[in-house]
């Protein structure tokens, strides 16, 4: 046990990001609901903050180690999970800002590489690890989505087609209730283990733990109270882009990307083919949204969010390096994280002052 | 690699548009249900009331699939 003030700076830091989140992936669960009228703003956060917390406990196959196959996991220290996760926080608070659904995942793995390619060289990025999980999902992820998305509402489309639209509204409105809740508990069982994965690995790093024991109650409830008051906060912003500044959708079109990508995402759990909540449920919407009519889709929207996909590895892995040496520069001990950790709470600030303008009663921030 | 690929797009799409369809005839039924029964057509009714039934129950069953595959994953 040899650097308790860092293991907590870390852990703090780890509970941070798991804030931000659940708060930057509330969309993927709740925008379309909420875009179709299926749902109440107050309604669709609350449930998928609740199903969140309950998903966070259902599931604790733990990926043992954060960034595995990506980066050595030997060359992996305290500092520089630090500095991945100031990365991963950064680029989230940043593309929460511009409303900008991007990976939360892709941007951890991204911090940790530039952490890593500062601590140890590019010998310990494992490049054809981050070609395998990182880009090749992000290229069939939300191709795939958008495929399944648009052939589905087709097909609905086509059943429906001459039914009354109050009936066909209605009867979709009920059905978004399920895919959020099922959206939203998935989302619990993924996200919420990466938090705790982190936690736990620092623990073991730390020597407060060892690799074989079961992980302590506290990390999981902390993680799961972390995504879930993310969650509930909601990012707004983002909400509003993928519920309504991509396509303006109907309930059908909300039901079908709902499902579409509900199903992309848990026949890639099957496999064990890690792809992005985000990815998928952007390009279901998009999908949708084409198969109606191709200029129903805002292309230059769906264009600054792929921007930010690309964006996402790079930026975040800038972020995270930048960290990694300006800890150093106080050496290897607790100073270089508590100065950093201060500047974190200090832009936290900034950001909580932000939320807490006045805003229109229906655009909260 | 590629396998993996594979297998996830045609079990997607198999399962995006299998569900979505499912629902979509439960839809259906309501809809031409309460047709029926404002049309005083009450053996239709109830036919249309168990075809709904019955896509409600696939739909159910996909979504205890998806809840199966959550909690077992690896």
């Amino acid at each position: 046990m040899h650097s308790d003030a860092v293991l907590w700076i870390v852990v703090a830091t780890a509970i941070v990001f798991d804030f931000t989140n659940g708060f930057h992936d509330t969309a993927n669960a709740i925008a379309t609901s909420v875009s179709t009228r299926a749902l109440s703003p107050r309604f669709a956060v609350a449930m998928a903050a609740g199903l969140n917390f309950v998903g966070a406990f259902l599931s604790l196959a733990v990926a043992a180690t954060i960034a595995k196959g990506i980066v050595d996991a030997a060359s992996i220290t305290l500092l520089t999970v630090f500095a991945g996760l100031v990365g991963a926080i950064a680029w989230n608070l940043v593309t929460w800002y511009f409303g900008l659904p991007s990976s939360s995942s892709h941007a951890l793995i991204g911090g940790m590489v530039g952490a890593t390619l500062v601590s140890e060289g590019s010998s310990a990025v494992l490049w054809t690890g981050l070609v395998d999980k990182v880009a090749i999902p992000a290229l069939v992820a939300p191709v795939l989505a958008m495929l399944a998305a648009g052939l589905a509402i087709l097909v609905s489309y086509r059943i429906v087609g001459r039914q009354s639209p109050g009936v066909v509204t209605r009867g979709f409105r009920l059905g978004q209730l399920a895919s959020s809740a099922l959206f939203s508990l998935s989302h619990g069982t993924n996200d919420a283990q990466k938090t705790m994965g982190i936690i736990f690995l620092a623990l073991v790093a730390n020597g407060n733990m060892s690799a074989s024991e079961d992980i302590p109650t506290w990390v999981i409830v902390s993680s799961a109270s972390a995504i879930a008051l993310g969650t509930y906060f909601g990012g707004w912003r983002i909400i509003r882009t993928m519920g309504s500044k991509i396509i303006k959708m109907d309930p059908a079109q909300g039901f079908a990307a709902q499902s579409a990508g509900a199903a992309v995402i848990l026949s890639a759990s099957h496999v064990g083919f890690p792809l992005s909540t985000t990815h998928v449920m952007s390009g279901a919407i998009m999908g949708a949204g084409a198969a109606k009519r191709l200029s129903a889709v805002r292309w230059g929207v769906a264009g600054n969010i792929v921007v930010a996909w690309i964006l996402t590895l790079p930026c975040s892995a800038a972020v995270g390096a930048i960290t990694y040496g300006l800890v150093r520069i106080f050496g290897g001990g607790s100073t270089g994280p508590v100065v950093v950790a201060i500047l974190l709470v200090i832009a936290l600030a900034a950001f909580v002052i932000r939320r807490a303008t006045p805003v229109p009663a229906e655009s909260p921030s | 690699m590629l396998g993996e690929i594979f297998e996830v797009v045609w079990v997607s799409l198999l399962a995006g548009i299998g569900i979505t369809t499912a629902y979509s005839f439960a839809v259906l039924g309501m809809g031409r249900s309460s047709e029926a029964r404002r049309a005083g057509h009450g053996v239709a009714a109830v036919g249309y009331g168990l075809f709904t039934l019955l896509f409600l129950i696939v739909f159910a069953l996909g979504v205890l699939i998806a809840l199966k595959i959550m909690l077992t994953k690896a």
